[in-house]
């Protein structure tokens, strides 16, 4: 919201041009004189002032001399031709900004939301990525590629990655890479009311479902030349999807109860934490929706991937705590080294949880933090054994075959790690390997 | 340009611009609102406003007009 003046002599333009400021959001004071803008205007500060250059009583540029402070308001001069700025520009430099007329919706809007942009690049913090983002392995650097791809165009972005590896983040940090007009809304389609969901996302008019008391926008509209992220987008209802599929495609956004649609610019950055091919078979994303929403597919990767990255994110999450708990608390090389061998199933959220923990735990005299002596957390043990394991019926060379390729899986495909963790020499390994390739 | 030219084409904006804000401002009605009374008033001003342009582009020609007879 911003503060803005608006001087013109034209009593039906100043009326019109104020009211849609209005409705934009904005406190608007309107004169039609010089006179009359150093009458409202004396002792308050706008953001904006809108002058016409010709008024009755002399010229606009007077209402500027009276002004105070001058260099936190923006000046903008409405001008039938585009040849006044040149004239313009050498009394009063570069800050000023012109509205040609006949003016419209969107020169006012980008005019207005010019100083908006400015503030967050100046937030930029020392080896933070896109603002959000830790690290430096090579996967991240992918990642970052990834983003800074992404953020020059409109496409929307489907993530996947494991829970707890950071996508709510992710999602953030294209938003700031992509610098819209509009906000970033998060919203999470696992935790809305099956009845309300239409609702939730579309929004609705006063009146039209019982308790709908008043009007309400949907997470589209508040997103509206921003992004908008939808978390767990698999948890939607299949028989919903239509309805999301239908804003996509044709940009627009009917409030439940209304009767005409609004306009809707907004990138989706959807989540998943379900792989490709889960998506396929479990039958819990539509086709055509998937094509949608994943049209550039952004894989985020696990913490085991990237354990390199652990003293880095240590670092960031200290420097979190300490701020909040306003201490000085550290870590000494061996609970690094710890924290790196672990393979953390819950990825950067387990990971700030352990730090948070072994924070609250930290040694007094020491000023570091204190691991626990086991740092799995009781989630992590359940879920992926189940799909492997040993199981009556099955031959010895069936659970080792298994055992190999969840081993190598595990490390990404390094055989040398993979044979030293499996206590074999590496040309069994290899020898292994060949005879499943063979049997295909 | 003389200095009356000037003039009379900045007046004849004046209502082309006052007919692109009312265009703007009835599309917000009707996006945001639904509000059919606000958007029918912008519209009866749109619709005054082309008289008004019109009106403003004739002074225009007839003093074109009287400048070559001169």
């Amino acid at each position: 919201m911003a503060k803005i003046l608006l001087v013109d002599d034209d009593q039906a333009f100043l009326d019109a041009t104020g009211e849609l400021l209005t409705m934009l959001g904005h406190s608007v004071v309107t004169a039609d004189s010089v006179a009359g803008a150093q009458r409202v205007a004396s002792g308050k500060v706008f953001d904006h002032v809108i002058l016409d250059l010709i008024l009755p009583d002399g010229s606009g540029l007077h209402v500027l001399d009276q002004l105070e402070s001058g260099n936190t308001t923006n000046v903008t001069l409405v001008t039938g031709h585009p040849s006044v700025k040149s004239v313009v520009k050498d009394l009063y430099g570069p800050n000023i900004s012109y509205l040609i007329k006949p003016i419209d919706l969107k020169q006012l809007q980008s005019l207005l939301d010019k100083p908006v942009a400015k503030k967050v690049r100046s937030e930029e913090l020392p080896g933070m990525h896109f603002g959000h983002l830790v690290g430096e392995s090579a996967p991240m650097k992918k990642l970052y590629e990834m983003i800074d791809r992404v953020s020059g165009t409109k496409a929307n972005v489907l993530l996947m990655g494991e829970s707890g590896v950071g996508k709510e983040v992710v999602a953030g940090a294209i938003h700031y890479a992509s610098q819209p007009e509009g906000e970033f809304v998060p919203a999470n389609c696992g935790a809305f009311a099956r009845d309300l969901i239409s609702s939730e996302l579309f929004g609705h008019e006063k009146g039209a479902f019982t308790g709908a008391s008043h009007r309400k926008a949907g997470v589209f509209e508040l997103a509206n030349k921003g992004t908008l992220f939808l978390d767990e987008i698999t948890e939607m209802p299949i028989e919903q999807q239509p309805n999301l599929l239908r804003v996509l495609e044709t940009q627009k956004v009917t409030r439940l109860g209304a009767t005409s649609a609004i306009d809707i610019n907004c990138r989706v950055v959807s989540a998943t934490n379900r792989t490709e091919s889960q998506l396929a078979e479990e039958n819990c994303l539509r086709e055509d929706l998937y094509f949608r929403l994943a049209v550039f597919p952004i894989y985020i990767p696990p913490l085991r991937q990237r354990l390199e990255d652990i003293p880095l994110l240590v670092e960031h999450f200290l420097a979190d705590f300490n701020k909040q708990y306003q201490a000085e608390v550290g870590i000494d090389e061996a609970s690094l080294r710890r924290l790196q061998t672990y393979d953390w199933p819950g990825n950067v959220r387990e990971l700030r949880h352990a730090i948070h923990r072994a924070y609250i735990m930290a040694d007094r005299d020491t000023n570091n933090l204190v691991l626990p002596d086991d740092l799995s957390s009781p989630f992590s043990k359940t879920g992926e054994s189940k799909i492997s394991g040993i199981s009556v019926g099955k031959t010895v060379e069936d659970v080792e075959r298994e055992l190999i390729e969840t081993t190598l899986e595990h490390l990404d495909g390094d055989k040398k790690k993979a044979a030293e963790m499996l206590g074999i020499s590496l040309k069994t390994l290899y020898n292994r390997l060949n005879s499943y390739a063979e049997e295909h | 340009m003389d200095e009356d030219y000037r003039k009379l084409i900045h007046d004849a904006r004046n209502p082309l611009n006052n007919i692109s804000v009312h265009a703007e401002l009835s599309k917000l009605a009707l996006q945001t609102s639904s509000d059919i009374d606000k958007a029918i008033t912008s519209l009866d001003v749109i619709l005054s406003e082309c008289q008004r342009c019109s009106q403003k582009l004739q002074s225009l020609a007839d003093t074109l007009e009287a400048k070559e007879r001169e």
